[in-house]
């Protein structure tokens, strides 16, 4: 049997950076993963990370997994891939099969960062195949590289319904209708509004009746529910779709610790069963630690910061360093962590309407029912405003830890000022360039350029663009509003990418002076 | 229409191993050296795994990620084998499983 300082179970954003925290403090520190590659979720995460800089906004999911993973080999992190941890008993000791062969460890320590399996729901014809999680898709597209079907309709509403929806229609697949039983958007409203202005249908307090086909699906029906979650007689829609994507949350996978007699509760608002823990991630088990999604369901920037508390913790239960460094880097780590828990999507708030920003700015209703901000609630908000010239118009309605624009701007035409939640407001004091770096560095692509005054009678949008093909200067098709819905003629005047942008094209097209502010997309003629 | 994404916008073209061919219930399909079958079976178009032992009702890919055991099907005579985190090989042999038999079920 072999000993390490501390075994880490599951090489995704929290265990990495466990193990690289306690690396650094002189461990010996391995890392099993069942998977064939490491990195957990995050390689499968393209879009751009929200929060400050602390917590790696503006930064690709990928990336983050590649950095990760650098920094661990650089520590001398061993990770065992394809190693499957099947038990946790006691005094610590692992039982692993990697190919087909058991092991036995034992650590000094033990870090469970497993993480969390998707929830499902059951519907006539669930089993179809063609119905596939919310994760199967997007390990098929962005690890593989293969679309999971090619008309597609989405179940759900929070962040990974509307994220994945987005990727599905970056990949080349055509979502039909993303769908959910409840009645308001889950998920951040600019997650949303990037899928409603590409023209896919929302509709919130419906849910799947049933997926048809024989062999496999061929087509989905929807109906309303009441206030009860019961179907509406007469209210049923079909859609042709040969895939349906369930994006219906998330369980801790907490069955190690079960196993290792850790006490556990049962609590919904961290998704199910999760250890109970102290602030450090340290369960009633001394030495056994839990950090990310399997002690309480969040999102990868919050699991890589209670990873790293866990690993400083481990290090420190091992006696390699002590109380006060623990103490003064937990400090610093629970301010980067509560700044991710605040505002309206904060783990207190979950399934609460709320109606006014910080601000006191009434919420928009429209963007929790149908995914975009309606034309006569967007002129409410601090960002969207008019001048002479090109100017920032940034369509940033809730209070969300993010603000990557308020540093973009080399002229600081935009602040958020220190309270990371605040809706960014523009400094009509300082002269925008046109540069686009705000457009692009909105990981919620809510800012657009806007110039009211190019030419007689016309005006420029520059907008944020992630699809191929990457349309051509002077191309001619059509501006969309915020639901999708084509409302003028558009030529593309200048595309612009540069290796700051990140992947994140800024797309200049002209449009008659009255559209300047609702044209939000553009499609070409063909 | 195929189901490879030639050219992505972020993550532009992705790297894959050698093109290989492999047997898919007696069919020459084309697929990737290290890809999971999976992945393979669904860029070929190929929705349907296995059928139930009981309902004899089909099965496809689910999870993709090695969970559910909904994709598994009988690979070079093995049945049993989740082919979403089963690297595909040249010449490999792929069939639909019944129940846990190659066989349909009105031969077994």
């Amino acid at each position: 049997m072999k000993r390490y300082d501390l075994i880490v179970v599951g090489a995704g954003p929290s265990g990495l950076s466990a193990a690289i925290e306690g690396a650094k403090r002189g461990l010996q520190v391995v890392v099993f993963d069942e998977n064939e590659k490491p990195g957990g979720q995050l390689f499968k995460q393209i879009h751009k990370f929200f929060g400050s800089k602390e917590h790696k906004a503006k930064i690709r999911g990928f990336v983050i997994g590649e950095q990760l993973l650098k920094e661990a080999s650089e520590l001398g992190v061993k990770v065992v891939l394809n190693a499957t941890v099947t038990g946790l008993y006691m005094d610590k000791e692992l039982v692993v099969k990697i190919a087909d062969t058991i092991y036995h460890y034992k650590g000094d320590a033990i870090l469970i960062a497993t993480g969390a399996a998707e929830n499902m729901v059951t519907f006539e014809g669930w089993t179809l195949p063609g119905v596939i999680g919310a994760g199967a898709a997007q390990t098929m597209m962005n690890l593989h590289g293969v679309k999971p079907g090619n008309r597609i309709l989405m179940l759900g509403s929070g962040n990974v319904g509307l994220v994945v929806s987005f990727q599905l229609l970056q990949c080349g697949c055509e979502v039909a209708a993303l769908v959910d039983a409840a009645p308001r958007v889950g998920g951040y409203g600019v997650h949303a509004a990037k899928v409603a202005r590409c023209g896919v249908p929302f509709y919130l307090s419906h849910t799947i009746v049933k997926a048809e086909g024989e062999e496999c699906v061929t087509g989905v029906t929807i109906a309303e529910v009441d206030k009860k979650f019961q179907f509406i007689p007469g209210t049923e829609k079909h859609f042709d779709v040969d895939t349906i994507c369930l994006a219906v949350g998330l369980s801790p996978m907490s069955q190690l610790l079960k196993i290792a007699g850790c006490e556990m509760e049962d609590n919904p608002k961290r998704g199910g069963q999760v250890p109970i823990c102290n602030e450090y991630g340290e369960t009633s088990i001394k030495g056994i630690f839990v950090a990310g999604d399997v002690s309480g369901v969040e999102e990868a920037s919050s699991a890589m910061i209670e990873g790293r508390i866990a690993g400083i913790a481990a290090a420190q239960y091992l006696g390699y360093i002590g109380i006060e460094e623990l103490e003064e880097k937990f400090e610093e780590n629970k301010a980067a962590l509560e700044g991710l828990r605040q505002g309206m999507f904060a783990p207190e708030n979950r399934g609460k309407l709320i109606e006014r920003t910080e601000e006191g700015i009434p919420v928009s209703m429209n963007l929790l029912t149908k995914g975009y901000i309606a034309e006569d609630e967007i002129e409410r908000y601090p960002g969207v405003t008019h001048r002479a010239g090109i100017h920032p118009v940034m369509e940033c309605s809730q209070n969300i830890p993010c603000n990557p624009c308020q540093d973009a701007c080399p002229r600081h035409c935009i602040q958020i000022g220190s309270h990371i939640t605040s809706l960014p407001v523009v400094d009509e004091s300082a002269q925008c360039v046109g540069c686009g770096l705000c457009v692009a560095a909105c990981s919620g692509q809510a800012i657009f350029l806007v110039q009211e005054d190019y030419e007689p009678g016309y005006g420029t949008v520059t907008i944020p663009y992630e699809f191929l093909p990457l349309p051509q200067k002077g191309e001619k098709g059509y501006g969309l509003d915020r639901s999708g819905q084509r409302v003028c003629e558009a030529q593309v005047m200048e595309v612009k990418t540069a290796k700051t942008f990140d992947h994140t094209n800024l797309l200049t097209i002209r449009v008659p002076v009255d559209m300047v502010g609702k044209a939000r997309f553009y499609r070409k003629i063909f | 229409m195929s189901r490879r994404i030639a050219e992505h916008p972020i993550l532009g073209v992705q790297e894959k191993g050698e093109k290989v061919t492999f047997l898919c219930d007696g069919e020459i399909l084309e697929g990737y050296e290290g890809e999971p079958i999976a992945a393979a079976l669904r860029a070929a178009g190929i929705m349907k795994h296995r059928y139930t032992k009981k309902e004899h009702t089909p099965r496809g890919i689910f999870c993709a990620i090695g969970r559910c055991t909904d994709c598994v099907m009988i690979v070079d005579g093995k049945p049993n084998i989740r082919t979403c985190v089963t690297p595909l090989k040249q010449g490999m042999k792929v069939q639909t499983q019944y129940g846990v038999s190659p066989k349909p079920f009105e031969k077994q």
